[in-house]
């Protein structure tokens, strides 16, 4: 019968890699799953529709996490940041002005505002917006950005090195220096080159549809008008109702932020993805060159089994170990390219924010005068964590796969 | 007529396979391209165990791998020759078939065992799901039909609890029974040639008979034709019916296995025979081949020597009254020297115009079993 499950499952024998794999599912459901509350308005007085992720109000602006013990100077300034109301409230109760109160540091009344402070789990960073919701958005995209790269990776470099091996003398040999020079690149260069470029067309598209509509608008309102003698066509109400008219049928062409946020992260996961998959291709090549000449390959086409089944029948799946491998240690490395072409300013734009650019937010505001250190290091941390659990994941996959590790 | 034959069957009134003037040849890199094969006849009749003898590289699998066009092109080439395949669909030759054509005949028509079971089955799928990928690719049935037959196939095979070992994974099997899985998925199509590269060279004596006595049974109940390329003496002894020596790609000789045990006419084959240590023979050592072949007298033993006929080797020089056609493998013959026992020879001046027949047994070893006596009757 079958051996009792989990005791000589070579999936489950690496312990690292089983708190990899957990940690990831907490990162990735906390990530993700907070997507909703993060993207979503966050309904404050006063805000016009900002997305969570990008409000917060300037004059809370760099506090520390809540549990953070602060200083006099600090605490006046939290002190500060409690509703005129509620400081009004307090500082009757304790017979005292507000202002008063709110210069408090110690003291009875001082505990009361204490409890009014606003509260950052994770601080927040200049401009009073959340470290903790900045992580965690930041952390969607660059895992998204990450995992979709490495997925397109692996898809290229599959489809590269399957063809390259199976085709194999010439046509092997010139596919094979092609990646010879896409490895000599540095993949910097190409990664600035193709997020320019995107940008530039992005930019041309753009332009020229806001000119070719702003043109069909005029027609329109000229249209419009025409049916008018030239004493109501000075009547401005008229015209200005004319022109808004052909605004909501025709538009502007402009793109809208979120527009430009995709484009911006499709132009980065294209970008990293392209260049990534070299490693990729090399392996699959050379696992091909050697599975075609084993002799179940040739007893398949002795069957009748056609190129495409073979393919897909026998290759294929003999290619998974090394594919989920490599995807796995690809994926850490595409989160690492996400991030530091962020950290540059290349890559994810703010507001939108990355763990590579939120890194970069923080290491601006660290100083010996007043470290602001939860600005860059939870963003760090998140980073760091992940890829050492994608790193182990890796790692443990790579062991359980290797047919030399014999079965115990 | 009393067994049940397929319908599709024909009368046993022509050759199976018929190979004439087989030239393989393939690029060398840096040199002139490699002969591998070389003006090959031979005839395969239903029913019929063609044995295939000779030393390693001396063209027998690529012989049998070019029936199935799997030899890569390039670097390998046909250079000319065909191979006249009796199929369902009338006769075709192998050689110049197209691929689309060939797929349809590969695992279909002809099927092929190969020498290797320990790495001839992927060893990510089930046993049962590849003999039912064999079934699927030539057969229009369901799912559940392909299991069906794929389960028998595994029980003409003569595996064992066939039920639970379809769910097994190869490197479950020993080989032998690994051997007999690929015999199953060859045979799960009928195909009407099995085409044998060395099918036991990689197992133990005993697993050795068992898998070739299935493969004589099979042979019979199926009405099949069969090329067995070995290099066991042993093996042929036992199991082929007509017997062609190849070496250095061409054949030097071809006869019923009878008739070339008992009186071989070619000096190769002599000293392969020879070189095989006999029951009850006491000897210091045994004669090697090359004893034999470098012997000039051994090749005056052939019947017309005194006429001028000499046998074909490659390491001699051409003798002096030569008289060679034009193009390639013009200086070499294939002469039926007895009646229905044929030999390479050179083309001197005493064969010359002499085209005569070329390589054609229909002959059987006597069945011994009285019931496909009746049938054979």
């Amino acid at each position: 019968m079958a051996p009792p499950p989990g005791r000589d499952n070579p999936l489950t024998r690496s312990v690292a890699g089983l708190i990899g794999v957990g940690f990831l599912a907490v990162m990735l459901l906390a990530c993700l799953g907070s997507l909703p509350w993060t993207l979503g308005s966050s309904g404050r007085e006063g805000e016009i529709g900002l997305p969570r992720y990008n409000q917060g109000e300037a004059r809370e602006g760099r506090l520390p996490p809540w549990w953070w013990p602060v200083g006099k100077d600090r605490a006046r300034r939290l002190n500060e940041g409690v509703p005129e109301a509620v400081a009004a409230e307090i500082a009757a109760r304790h017979g005292a002005d507000a202002e008063d109160v709110r210069a408090r540091t110690s003291g009875s009344a001082a505990e009361e505002l204490r409890a009014h402070w606003p509260r950052y789990w994770l601080g927040s960073d200049v401009l009073g917006r959340s470290v903790l919701v900045r992580s965690l958005s930041g952390g969607a995209i660059s895992l998204g950005i990450g995992l979709s790269a490495a997925l397109l990776s692996v898809l290229i470099g599959t489809l590269y090195g399957v063809v390259s091996g199976y085709a194999g003398g010439r046509v092997d040999g010139v596919m094979m220096r092609i990646v010879d020079v896409l490895y000599g690149l540095p993949y910097i260069l190409l990664v600035v080159l193709l997020a320019v470029a995107v940008d530039a067309l992005v930019e041309r598209r753009v332009a020229s549809r806001v000119e070719s509509l702003s043109k069909e608008r005029a027609a329109y309102v000229e249209r419009g008008l025409s049916g008018f003698d030239a004493e109501r066509r000075q009547d401005k109400a008229l015209v200005r109702r004319v022109e808004q008219e052909a605004l909501e049928r025709i538009g502007t062409g402009e793109l809208s932020a979120g527009r430009r946020n995709a484009v911006n992260v499709v132009t980065l996961l294209v970008a990293i993805g392209g260049v990534s998959w070299l490693t990729m291709a090399r392996v699959i090549r050379g696992q091909v060159l050697s599975l075609k000449e084993q002799p179940f390959i040739e007893a398949a086409r002795a069957m009748g089994a056609g190129w495409g089944r073979i393919f897909g029948r026998h290759l294929l799946p003999n290619l998974l170990g090394p594919i989920i491998v490599y995807a796995t240690l690809t994926v850490p490395q595409a989160i690492l390219q996400e991030s530091f072409l962020s950290f540059l300013g290349i890559g994810v734009k703010p507001p939108l924010p990355s763990w590579g650019n939120l890194a970069a937010e923080g290491l601006v505001q660290l100083n010996p005068y007043e470290s602001h250190w939860w600005l860059l290091f939870f963003p760090c941390l998140l980073l760091g964590l992940t890829l050492l659990a994608l790193n182990f994941v890796g790692e443990g996959l790579r062991e359980a796969f290797d047919p030399k590790r014999g079965r115990r | 007529m009393t067994s049940a034959t397929p319908p599709a069957a024909p009368a046993d009134n022509g050759p199976l396979l018929r190979v004439r003037d087989l030239a393989v040849s393939f690029d060398n890199r840096d040199g002139p391209r490699i002969q591998a094969v070389d003006g090959v006849h031979m005839t395969v009749h239903h029913r019929q165990t063609l044995a295939v003898v000779g030393e390693s590289g001396c063209g027998k699998s690529v012989t049998a791998m070019s029936a199935l066009q799997l030899i890569p092109r390039p670097p390998g080439r046909y250079d000319r020759g065909r191979m006249e395949f009796a199929s369902k669909r009338g006769p075709v030759d192998l050689v110049a078939l197209p691929e689309a054509r060939m797929r349809e005949i590969r695992g279909n028509e002809i099927a092929m065992i190969f020498q290797e079971p320990m790495t001839s089955l992927n060893p990510v799928y089930t046993v049962g799901d590849q003999i039912m990928e064999a079934v699927l690719l030539h057969q229009e049935v369901s799912d559940r039909d392909a299991f069906e037959i794929a389960l028998q196939a595994m029980k003409d095979v003569g595996i064992p609890e066939a039920e639970r070992r379809i769910k097994g994974y190869p490197h479950q099997f020993s080989g032998g029974m690994r051997q007999r899985v690929m015999i199953a998925m060859a045979l799960a199509c009928h195909p009407r040639l099995l085409l044998a590269d060395e099918p036991t060279t990689a197992l133990d004596v005993t697993i050795q008979a068992q898998i070739l006595e299935l493969l004589r049974d099979l042979r019979e109940t199926r009405d099949m034709g069969m090329m067995l390329i070995t290099h066991d003496l042993g093996v042929v002894a036992e199991n082929a019916d007509v017997v062609c020596v190849m070496y250095a790609g061409r054949v030097v000789e071809y006869a019923n296995v009878l008739e070339l045990f008992g009186a071989p006419l070619h000096p190769y084959t002599r000293g392969l025979l020879n070189s095989i240590p006999k029951l009850g023979e006491r000897r210091e050592r045994l004669l090697t081949i090359r004893e034999i072949v470098e012997n000039e007298a051994e090749f005056k033993r052939l019947p017309g020597a005194q006429g001028g006929i000499r046998p074909w080797w490659p390491w001699h020089d051409p003798p002096a009254d030569l008289t060679p056609h034009e193009g390639p493998a013009g200086d070499y013959h294939l002469l039926e020297v007895r009646p229905e026992h044929w030999v390479g020879v050179w083309r001197t001046r005493a064969i010359e115009g002499h085209e005569g027949r070329l390589p054609d047994l229909s002959y059987r070893k006597p069945l011994s079993e009285p019931a496909t006596g009746a049938a054979a009757g």
